[in-house]
């Protein structure tokens, strides 16, 4: 009775075990599902405010700023006081006093990395450097802020107020423009020569540029003139280009690079009000226009198509402040600021996505900004002396379905186009993450393959179902060992031995297809003129092989006339004719190599695919076919195609979705160069195999690493689909001849 | 004609030709393979060419093609070697240019460790006060010396070394330990007893590098001289030649064996010069482990669906998603078995696993990285459906008559299948592993992303504890034509390689898929007699 007992259990953890272990494939397809799709989703995330704090200052700040690790702030005062506070603890860690300002008011202030740059109401242009020391004592951070004030700038000989202001150091030069109160706009730089013993010798140079925005315009009186004011200054790091707004919404563009004799080199109306606060993003590629009413503009050099000049384009339109921008302040991380307007709303943007990623306000009118050093963090002075800090996490700011799937104006383009690049040599590079490139590399490929497949897979599999002798069975397997060849193997003959050999004879490839017709009409004829005696010798269904000595006599043959249709169709130089006539370039590595070899790994899927389900067709169905008198051909295209025809569709959706994937071929065989381009001559980039290229590189968790995860999910839902449709279509077809 | 069009047979005839190209194509890519890489180790005789500018130059015949554009005109490509010498290994000449052509007897081939072949004659043995002439017998006791001292040399840097760094290793990361823990007068005697410790390593690791050099020293000392074509006299340690032979002079016997010889070496040495030169025995060595070590995976999880869905279920809903999961494992491509191995074997589980057991070598990882497991068990997700469909058809194939008599007998459902089923159906599941393995075995794209190097360091299992490295990286055959093919810097004189590579690959996976076939058939044939 025991070991009955003992059985029975045995028999249901069976059961269960077994059951459970037959659903666990579907878990595994779901896990790929899921997981993926997790790795994918914080792209779709938003930005979140993870801490707000808030501290109380002293007075009204001129300045803020915070360390990389956002511990300790600083908070310029207007009376030259610099207070530095800990984030952690709202305590005053230091305090300093620069030097020189007596008392009087600093009247406006540029950043420009730990330099601050200042103007007071005297006249004077001062700097102080501020930096953090972080060091590590027993595995704990220390941050360690230090301040030096440097040499006064600049000193105004009239000793007006300085109300905008705009400095740029580089190794040897600084470069500073400032907008006094009474209109004048003085350019002054700084050169440190060195000389053989080690020694600087200064060269500076101040230059009054005023009557550069003063130009009068046609339409403006001289009285309107007047009122022209700057309102604000930029300049970029490479010191050549100032730009400086105005109460009229322009903005001026003035080339520094001849700082003895700088030019305007154009004059652009930017906006209907008055623009309040310019800023470059990262790089000083672009500049960000803030005006009067609250529009936020970012505006680039770019190229234009035909007359290939440079010129001031608008390029991205981000959301708009209900009030005038007060300040800019750009990431140093990526191409993202804050903008902060004067009803207190902060908005923090993107440029390349153009989304608004977060929108919060602080309590009164906001003084000044800054934004941390990682990207990570708001810092937000108010008239009311409150020093607002919100840590953020902002991980994919540039990923939107409009980069993603968009045409994005890219910066240094001449237009909005789909571009994938996602990693450039320098720092301040802008990602290219548009997926459309290689959407479409996807889809040429794919597209060149089943040219290629589909004809020979299904007529082959005709013949071999309807036709083939039964002594001739073998035939199958092997072609289904042709499913079994590695892709790495096809993609190295495709890219190393194929696409050579093509571009030498690529006429020949032409007149191939009508060689073989021809060769197969020519054996169809040499038979029917034998006699009746010797064509029953042969059994019916062995034409297949009585065609092969034809079909390589064709090749044979086409290579061999391959020059002499080379010179009589493509004169003499078929690349040249291409290039002249049809103005297409050639590549060695070109869709026609992918398609070749493509097709090569296609073919035996759809062949088998359809090769079942045709010899599938119940016999009942042919026989009556055949009692009514059809020949055999007739039954197989009206009778066996018709019928299996749901399967072979399916077979070729199944096929599409191999193509689809295939990484291997096309990594080996193509370019990999991710254009847009119908062209047959030239590469691709796909899906499949710019993920094989890229992701070893993709920093885990970052925003490449997840948009390739993006561009697996997004190959896993296609195959899906068409797997599913596929395997359904057959599962009826199935179970309809089943029926019958 | 129009009647004959009517009977269909011309069509019948072109769809005949689609099968033909279809066949032509598939024996036609064997072929060429064969006869590229089967040449590689072929000797092949060293032609002298006189050019009319009264250059002479020595080197193999490569090929012979037309000039582009250029009627009745032809080129040569001739292997000239000696890349040290003239910076290439290939050069083109034109066949109008030449003026004569001779196969010089004495021409020698020289394999050397670095820089490719040499080609030249043979002119003496280097002696402080000149050149002793030598004959090429003369060298063979040199070279099977200087064999000897490479292999000591090479056990010295790959073993001795190896161990000590293996165990300098362990301390360094059990110090680090101990250091992070409360001191106490205990850790501090165990922190000092390990100082001493790794300070003796120190000193037999300085030692065995003094026994490098001087090894190396004596591997300097003989020199031979090698007359190039062009006049020019190279001198050539012994030690950096490999082989040395004499084509022109060798029979067909002679030829033959020497190309065994060449092919044994092919597949049991290691690489050199990049990958570009020597053996390919690692990454046969990881594709043979990988497969292994997946199909443990694979197997079960295969025979136990294909069980599921042949016994343990009728045809309900659960069945039939497990049939559409099935397929659609087969047809997601697996470039997204890849990006799901790095997300979550090895980002996550590898991290995870670092994060707990390895929390002490961090920040470097340990199974936070690609490696051989991780490679493995995202193969065996990929071959799933494989082994499912071919143990399917394995259990259909068991007659019912089988089934019924075993629970007419009283045996439960399980016992039925562990005694008679299964047993019946072992073939099917072997099928299955075998066509699992050809796809694994063949399959690149997903490795490349969970844990194949170009040059793996160590082999996965080696003679150190425990045995059978998992974390490791590893070579693959697959990877290896990807690698060399396409991003070796001299992809001319490495293709030769590669097509062998190609070969050993496609003849792996061919010997599996026709086995996976002989299995089948006996399968069928088994129960073809037992039905009667």
């Amino acid at each position: 009775m025991k070991t009955l007992k003992k059985k029975r259990v045995i028999d249901r953890a069976a059961h269960w075990s077994i059951t459970f272990g037959g659903a666990a494939v579907i878990f595994v397809i779901l896990a790929l599902f899921v997981f993926i799709f997790l790795e994918v989703f914080p792209l779709l995330k938003g930005t979140k405010v993870l801490k707000k704090s808030t501290y109380s200052l002293d007075e009204k700040a001129v300045a803020v700023g915070v360390d990389e690790y956002q511990e300790i702030a600083y908070a310029v005062y207007d009376d030259g006081m610099v207070d530095f506070i800990s984030l952690l603890d709202d305590k005053l860690i230091k305090r300093h006093n620069i030097k020189d300002v007596n008392r009087l008011a600093i009247t406006s202030v540029c950043k420009d990395n730990d330099l601050i740059v200042m103007g007071t109401d005297d006249g004077r242009v001062l700097a102080i450097n501020i930096d953090f020391a972080v060091s590590f004592e027993n595995d704990e951070r220390i941050i360690t802020p230090e301040i030096s004030d440097e040499e006064v700038v600049l000193i105004d000989d009239r000793g007006k107020c300085i109300k905008h202001i705009t400095s740029k150091n580089g190794e040897a030069v600084t470069v500073t423009a400032v907008y006094t109160e009474d209109g004048r706009l003085i350019l002054k730089s700084t050169e440190i020569e060195e000389n053989l013993f080690g020694g600087g010798a200064k060269n500076e140079t101040i230059t009054d540029i005023t009557d550069l925005v003063k130009q009068p315009p046609s339409d403006k009186t001289t009285e309107q003139i007047k009122k022209i004011q700057i309102t604000s200054l930029a300049i970029d790091l490479f010191m050549e280009n100032l730009y400086a707004g105005t109460s009229h919404g322009e903005v001026f563009h003035i080339n520094v690079r001849n700082r003895v004799n700088p030019f305007l080199r154009e004059k652009v109306k930017v906006s209907d009000e008055s623009v309040t606060a310019l800023g470059f993003l990262l790089g000083d590629v672009s500049l960000v226009v803030g005006d009067q009413k609250g529009g936020v503009n970012v505006w680039m050099q770019a190229r234009d198509e035909l007359t290939s000049e440079w010129s001031f384009k608008k390029i991205h339109t981000l959301k708009s402040h209900s009030a005038g921008i007060v300040s800019i302040a750009s990431s140093l991380r990526n191409k993202g600021f804050v903008t902060v307007a004067t009803d207190g709303t902060i908005h923090l943007n993107h440029a390349t996505s153009e989304q608004t990623l977060l929108n919060v306000k602080s309590k009164a009118m906001p003084t000044s900004l800054a934004f941390s050093p990682k990207a990570n963090g708001i810092l937000v002075a108010d008239s009311a002396g409150n020093l607002t800090h919100w840590s953020i996490s902002n991980p994919h700011p540039e990923t939107t379905l409009k980069t993603l799937f968009g045409k994005v104006w890219y910066e240094g383009y001449e237009k909005p186009e789909y571009v994938w690049q996602s990693t450039g040599g320098t720092d301040d590079f802008e990602p290219k993450f548009s997926l459309l490139p290689l959407i479409f590399g996807t889809i040429k490929g794919t597209v060149y393959a089943m040219i290629l497949a589909v004809p020979i897979a299904i007529l082959a599999a005709l013949y071999t179902s309807q036709f083939l002798n039964k002594s001739l069975k073998m035939v199958k397997p092997v072609i289904e060992l042709m499913a079994a060849l590695p892709s790495v193997i096809l993609g190295f003959l495709a890219g190393l031995w194929l696409a050579p050999l093509m571009e030498r004879i690529f006429p020949a490839l032409v007149v191939m297809p009508f060689f073989m017709i021809l060769s197969i009409a020519a054996a169809f004829c040499l038979w029917k003129c034998i006699p009746k005696r010797m064509q029953t010798k042969y059994r019916n269904g062995t034409e297949v092989l009585l065609l092969i000595p034809f079909i390589i006599l064709a090749i044979y043959g086409s290579i061999h006339v391959g020059d002499l249709f080379e010179s009589l169709a493509f004169g003499g130089d078929y690349r040249q004719w291409f290039l002249d006539v049809m103005d297409l370039p050639y590549d060695q590595r070109n869709a026609i190599v992918v398609g070749f070899a493509m097709g090569f790994a296609v073919i035996p899927i759809i062949y088998t695919i359809s090769e079942d389900a045709m010899s599938n067709v119940p016999g009942s169905l042919i026989s009556a076919s055949t009692a009514l008198g059809a020949v055999p051909w007739q039954t197989a295209v009206r009778i066996v195609v018709p019928a299996a025809s749901p399967a072979i569709f399916s077979a070729v959706m199944i096929g599409f979705g191999r193509a689809v994937g295939e990484t291997m071929i096309v990594l080996m065989a193509t370019g990999n160069t991710p254009i847009m381009d119908w062209n047959f001559f030239n590469g691709f980039r796909t899906l499949a195999a710019n993920i094989a290229v890229e992701i070893p590189e993709a920093p885990f968790g970052g925003t490449l690493y997840r948009v390739l995860f993006l561009a697996a999910l997004i190959l896993f839902v296609t195959t899906f689909i068409v797997n599913t449709l596929a395997e359904l279509i057959r599962q009826r077809m199935r179970k309809r001849f089943s029926r019958l | 004609m129009r009647k004959i069009f009517k009977t269909g047979t011309p069509y019948v005839w072109l769809t005949g030709g689609t099968l033909t190209i279809s066949l032509l194509m598939i024996i036609g890519l064997i072929i060429l393979i064969m006869v590229k890489g089967l040449g590689m180790f072929w000797p092949h005789k060293l032609v002298q060419y006189t050019l009319q500018d009264g250059a002479i130059v020595l080197g193999e015949f490569s090929k012979k093609e037309p000039i582009p554009h250029q009627k009745d005109s032809y080129r040569t490509k001739l292997k000239v070697g000696n890349r040290d010498v003239y910076g290439i290994d290939f050069r083109w000449i034109d066949n109008a240019g030449i003026v004569s052509q001779e196969y010089p007897k004495t021409a020698l081939t020289i394999e050397r460790r670095e820089w490719g072949n040499m080609y030249g004659f043979l002119k003496g043995m280097r002696q402080d006060n000149g050149i002793k002439p030598m004959e090429l017998a003369e060298i063979e006791p040199l070279l099977s010396e200087s064999q000897i001292l490479y292999k000591r040399i090479r056990h010295i840097e790959k073993r001795e070394i190896g161990k000590i760094n293996h165990k300098m290793e362990k301390y360094r990361l059990e110090l680090k330990r101990l250091m992070m823990q409360q001191p106490s007068a205990n850790t501090e005697k165990k922190i000092t007893s390990i100082k001493v410790k790794m300070d003796e390593l120190e000193k037999s690791y300085s030692k065995k590098v003094d026994m490098l050099t001087s090894l190396y020293t004596v591997a300097k000392e003989k020199e031979v001289v090698i007359s190039l074509v062009d006049g020019s006299e190279k001198i050539l340690p012994v030690f950096q030649i490999i082989r040395i032979y004499n084509p022109n002079e060798m029979g067909i016997y002679e030829k033959s064996c020497f190309y065994v010889m060449k092919f044994w070496k092919f597949v049991s040495e290691e690489p050199r010069e990049a990958n570009t030169e020597g053996g390919i025995f690692p990454a046969i060595f990881g594709t043979v482990m990988m497969v292994l070590i997946m199909s443990i995976a694979v197997v079960p999880l295969g025979v136990i669906t294909a069980i599921y869905l042949r016994e343990y279920t009728r045809d309900n809903i659960i069945a039939r998603l497990v049939r559409i999961s099935v397929n659609n494992l087969a047809g997601v491509p697996s470039i997204v078995f890849g990006v799901f191995g790095l997300g979550f074997f090895i980002y996550f589980v590898g991290g995870g696993i670092d994060k707990i057991f390895y929390q002490d070598a961090l920040p470097t990882s340990t199974f936070g990285t690609g490696g051989i497991l991780w490679a493995s068990l995202t193969l065996a997700l990929l071959t799933v459906p494989v082994v499912v469909v071919a143990t399917e058809e394995g259990i259909s194939s068991v007659p019912t008559s089988l089934k019924e008599a075993s629970c007419a007998l009283g045996a439960t459902k399980f016992e039925t299948l562990w005694r008679v089923i299964l047993p019946q159906a072992t073939p099917g599941i072997l099928t299955g592993m075998i066509l699992a393995m050809a796809r694994a075995a063949g399959e690149v794209a997903p490795l490349m992303i969970t844990g194949v190097v170009k040059l793996a360091p160590s082999l996965p299992l080696d003679g150190y504890f425990p045995f059978i490295h998992l974390e490791r990286k590893f070579m693959h055959l697959g990877f290896h034509i990807y690698d060399v093919g396409f991003q070796s810097p001299n992809i001319e004189a490495a293709l030769p390689m590669v097509y062998t590579t190609t070969l050993v690959l496609l003849l792996t996976v061919l010997v599996l898929n026709l086995a996976a076939i002989i299995v089948r058939n006996k399968l069928r044939k088994r129960y073809a007699i037992s039905s009667l």
